[in-house]
């Protein structure tokens, strides 16, 4: 999982240099990447990240920007029946989305190993973390300069994440319609609300939206959503 | 270090654990209920351009053309490295062209 993990490098630092632009230090930056351990979703917390921190509105961001997880979980615990209870949050924790893909795809070769799940969790997890406090450091030594940061275009690392990220699940066309939701809610959001609740309005108005299409389309037998 | 971000991390941490657990302790209804399951595969994805919208809007031309970079590259090439190499090297040579 070294080369996953590698690949989550230029994020990390992006995160590092946005968490410091944010006000986090370096311990604090750590302790956030290595507890949460979900790059995107602290992507999404920077955004809300202001004094006094909305605690509500983060939880709600961080588990509605993980929620795909969910669905992994949901993939995983059918080759982990027997898995003791005390085992299992240390199972979540290393379920993230390279170390998922690799793993389930062995275990549904018969090839699934328990270990190499969560030591590959692990080395993504440690890589992740070095990567954000690297971003960090830098962003008070080299990268101090905002006028720096922004020739360089790394003040749009953050949105540049979301757009990838959206960009590599976009499903085709059952995903239009959802995002069109989801996309004026969150602006109509931005415009009525104060701070960043638009990200919560939006993913739970397109989200909604989403399942009552597809539920919809069931019922009518409509196309498959391909 | 102050106690409110203290507080805010274990919070945030609470909160991925939750996601990534809940449908590992989920799974025995996940599959009965519909609605919950169709309301999971939709989500992230909005979520994502929800976050992705606003900054957008107000982001100006190097913004746009970062956006399009990043979706071009991850569609075309495949992967999130390409796409967020590109997306920011995009958004570094407009403003070199002079776009905001």
């Amino acid at each position: 999982m070294v080369l996953p993990g590698l690949a989550s490098l230029p994020f990390g630092i992006g995160f590092g240099v946005a968490a410091a632009q944010k006000g986090l230090n370096p311990f604090e930056t750590t302790l956030m990447s290595a507890s949460v351990m979900a790059g995107t979703s602290q992507m999404v917390a920077l955004d809300l990240w202001a004094r006094p921190l909305p605690l509500l509105a983060l939880a709600i961001t961080v588990f509605v920007a993980n929620l795909r997880y969910f669905v992994m979980g949901a993939a995983l615990q059918p080759h982990l029946p027997q898995l003791p209870w005390y085992q299992q949050p240390l199972v979540w924790y290393v379920t993230v989305d390279q170390n998922w893909a690799v793993n389930i795809a062995e275990y549904q070769r018969g090839r699934g190993d328990l270990g190499k799940f969560v030591g590959g969790g692990l080395t993504m997890a440690l890589i992740w973390t070095c990567s954000t406090i690297l971003g960090c450091i830098a962003a008070q030594g080299a990268l101090s300069d905002p006028a720096l940061v922004k020739r360089l275009g790394l003040d749009f690392v953050g949105v540049a994440v979301f757009v990838v990220v959206a960009a590599m699940l976009f499903r085709g066309r059952r995903d239009i319609a959802p995002w069109v939701v989801a996309i004026v809610a969150a602006l109509g959001a931005k415009w009525l609300l104060e701070g960043n609740w638009y990200i919560v309005v939006g993913g739970m108005a397109g989200g909604l939206f989403g399942a009552f299409q597809e539920l919809r389309r069931d019922v009518t037998g409509g196309y498959d959503g391909r | 270090m102050a106690a409110d971000t203290l507080i805010a991390i274990a919070v945030m941490a609470l909160a991925a654990l939750a996601a990534k657990g809940g449908g590992f302790v989920a799974m025995h209804w996940l599959g009965r209920h519909r609605f919950v399951s169709a309301w999971l595969r939709h989500a992230p994805g909005s979520v994502l351009v929800s976050a992705a919208v606003v900054p957008l809007v107000h982001g100006g031309g190097a913004y746009a053309a970062g956006a399009v970079a990043g979706v071009v590259a991850t569609r075309a090439v495949g992967g999130f490295t390409p796409g967020l190499f590109a997306a920011v090297g995009a958004v570094a040579l407009a403003r070199w062209a002079g776009l905001a």
